[in-house]
């Protein structure tokens, strides 16, 4: 090394004498034992190359110390972003059951009344009603009718499904207000919770089992690959997107509603919907994969307790889809957002795709419009679902009731027939008490840095922090995406007319943009008056991409 | 009513008295797998999706939820003699989804290949006049095959 700084061709001369006094190895006794000892045997097959690197990969991502690398990493193979499903909270296609079923990996078991878990904090809930019958009866008359609000609507989403959800988040943001402030001196967990007004809530994660899309399989083929290879299934990219009208969160997770050994029931096990989700009328977009659960990695209050959802999107439905497809409509929204939040909060536990829950999480969710109102217990059991994890025995499950009313009408100022039951419930949901776990929560994430914000060394840690806000922002890229035009597609590559151009397009050279990795540009550049003194060879700026 | 340019009317017979509508819809095989529920067709570019959805009910009794269409773009092809490139019309494809208890297989219209039977006789008889040529023509190897009476 000492020589090696007074100049650098000194390993080189080091290459070039010749070793004579060198001799061989002695051999070391204990070279042999009793059983003949063998390398494992590995799948030598590209089949089974592939494999192994797939495996690496998620190996590495498990590996990997901090949250937000973790995300960082989800996305590395893409510079463009993924190609993503978009699941959103507000539009549900006809007949959505079996597709978001599929995609969440969840059983739907429709219930009247609340689960056992709930019935300890019932007596309770009966005097907490009693005492805020009227205060909620009174929010609800001047919601209705003592205020006018000044409503603005956007364009590209129906007027009345707007309004109705901002009547429905002034509701229910009385209503969260009222008991709230009626528990906070009962029960501990209430004073210690967060929440959140129209918090950002996206989920991103592979889904398995599924067609491939027919550009994956003829731009297989077209590169030569036999019929049977270029059937081999992709995951699907899976974005999920949703705006709660209210959310409550605490330092502790809920408990689980039925036991995690449960979730391995073969009755749970929910059908494969293999059909593309174009063929039944969702759109891809291509997108970097965001899991955001409404807070950034490091806040205290990480696991969610309730959230509230509009159901405006049902009255943009049309009538030809009929009441019974409305209610599964409702059980679809609930699944989404209540796997997509879970699924959000348990990446920022260092969980991701590809490394599956170790612990269930638990969320519950009402949806509501101000007077119906229907609730929902999900339980995430898994997040695994990619095609290496198919015979994944784990399934979610998710507990829903029917809309109910929560009043009849208003009359004269007065509200007619407020459901007991109903508020009973929803306070229920509000005792559900949060508790310690006792196993480990973050298995999967660095004992010292769990958060890039622990990472030591400067120039990295503002580097990540930089890097990730800026991948979850999805901002609109700086230069033109790559785009082959129409009358390349028809001179150039369907029909080969001007042949004699030189040949530069990516097309012509063979390559896809789209398949270009994240890390796969040049690093900022250092000027030369701002390199370290003196004589600093290094051009580039570091860059600490993840090494997945 | 047709908005379809009909020839001047000239005396005598025959004449065209074939009214069109320009309304039509056409059954298509889809391309990939799709729901059981989900149909396919190619239409009149004119149409909107409440014309399809109305011209299915009315006229064929067919419950409809939902209709979609998109534009498809036409082919583009090669003149064989000039060399220049022609395109085909577009088309307007709807995807018509029934209510979910409706099933729709798209029926198989042409008749089902020869069966494997007789296949596998003309097989035999080619074998057979092959062994028969090479029996003829065992002792002359070095003569082409074209030469003989």
């Amino acid at each position: 090394m000492q020589l090696l700084k007074v100049h650098r061709t000194f390993p080189k001369l080091k290459q070039l004498i010749t070793r004579r006094y060198a001799q061989a190895l002695q051999r070391e006794q204990d070279e042999y034992t009793d059983q003949p000892i063998y390398p494992p045997i590995l799948d030598m097959t590209s089949k089974g190359k592939k494999k192994r690197e797939r495996e690496r990969t998620r190996e590495n991502i498990k590996n990997i110390n901090t949250v937000e690398e973790k995300q960082i990493a989800l996305n590395m193979p893409r510079y463009y972003g993924w190609e993503c499903v978009m699941l959103t909270e507000d539009s549900v296609p006809y007949n959505a059951m079996p597709m978001v079923q599929h995609y969440t990996r969840t059983h739907f078991k429709p219930v009247d009344s609340l689960p056992d878990v709930y019935q300890d904090s019932s007596s309770m809930a009966d005097t907490v009603v009693q005492e805020i019958k009227s205060a909620i009866e009174d929010c609800i008359v001047i919601e209705n009718e003592g205020i006018q609000r000044k409503i603005t609507t956007v364009l590209n989403k129906n007027a009345e499904a707007q309004r109705e959800n901002a009547q429905a988040r002034n509701i229910v943001k009385q209503i969260n207000r009222i008991i709230t402030n009626n528990l906070s001196d009962k029960v501990s967990h209430i004073l210690s919770s967060q929440v959140d007004y129209d918090p950002r809530h996206e989920a991103f994660w592979f889904v398995g089992g599924v067609d491939i899309p027919p550009k994956v399989f003829f731009g297989r083929r077209k590169k030569g690959w036999p019929k049977e290879a270029a059937l081999e299934p992709v995951n699907r990219p899976v974005q999920y997107l949703g705006i709660p009208l209210l959310t409550l969160r605490n330092h502790l997770p809920l408990k689980p509603v039925i036991p995690y050994s449960e979730c391995e029931n073969p009755e749970f096990k929910v059908a494969q919907f293999s059909t593309l989700p174009k063929s039944v009328g969702y759109s891809a977009d291509f997108r970097h994969g965001t899991n955001i659960p409404g807070f950034w990695p490091g806040d205290f209050d990480e696991f969610g307790l309730i959230s509230y959802h509009g159901r405006g999107h049902m009255l943009a439905r049309p009538e030809s889809f009929g009441t019974e497809d409305n209610l599964e409509a409702l059980h679809c929204q609930a699944m989404k957002t209540s796997f997509g939040w879970l699924l959000a909060q348990a990446n920022y536990q260092g969980f991701t795709t590809y490394n599956d829950l170790t612990y269930p999480l638990v969320t519950q969710t009402v949806i509501t419009n101000g007077n119906l109102i229907s609730f929902y217990v999900y339980q995430l059991n898994t997040i695994s679902m990619h095609n290496d994890d198919l015979d994944n025995p784990k399934h979610n499950i998710c507990m829903g009731t029917k809309p109910m009313n929560l009043y009849d009408t208003i009359e004269n100022g007065k509200v007619k027939g407020l459901n007991d039951d109903v508020l009973k419930m929803l306070v229920q949901f509000y005792l559900n008490a949060p508790e310690e776990r006792e196993h480990d929560m973050k298995p999967y994430l660095g004992k010292e840095e769990q958060f890039v914000a622990d990472i030591e060394d400067d120039n990295k840690r503002s580097w990540l922090e930089s890097t990730y806000k800026h991948l979850m922002s999805n901002r609109p890229k700086h230069k033109l995406l790559p785009e082959t035009y129409l009358w390349e597609r028809i001179y150039k590559i369907e029909h080969n007319t001007r042949f004699f151009e030189a040949k530069r397009r990516p097309f012509e050279l063979g390559t896809n943009p789209f398949i270009r990795r994240l890390d796969d540009h040049l690093p900022p550049y250092i000027p030369k008056a701002l390199r370290p003194y003196p004589r600093c060879r290094k051009k580039f700026e570091t860059t600490y991409y993840p090494k997945v | 009513m047709s908005t379809r340019w009909y020839p001047i009317y000239q005396k005598g017979n025959p004449q065209l008295r074939v009214f069109l509508p320009n309304f039509w819809m056409k059954l298509v095989r889809p391309y990939e797998k799709q729901q059981p529920n989900i149909v396919h067709f190619h239409c009149s570019m004119e149409m909107t999706k409440y014309d399809i959805k109305n011209y299915l009910e009315k006229i064929y009794n067919v419950p409809v939820v939902d209709v979609r269409t998109k534009i498809a773009l036409g082919k583009f092809k090669k003149e064989i003699v000039k060399g220049y490139i022609t395109k085909d019309e577009d088309v307007k494809v709807a995807y018509v989804t029934l209510p979910k208890t409706h099933k729709f297989e798209f029926p198989n219209i042409f008749e089902e290949k020869k069966s494997s039977e007789d296949d596998a006789k003309a097989l035999e008889e080619t074998k057979k006049t092959f062994k028969k040529f090479l029996e003829k023509n065992k002792d002359r190897t070095d003569v082409p095959s074209w030469f003989s009476i």
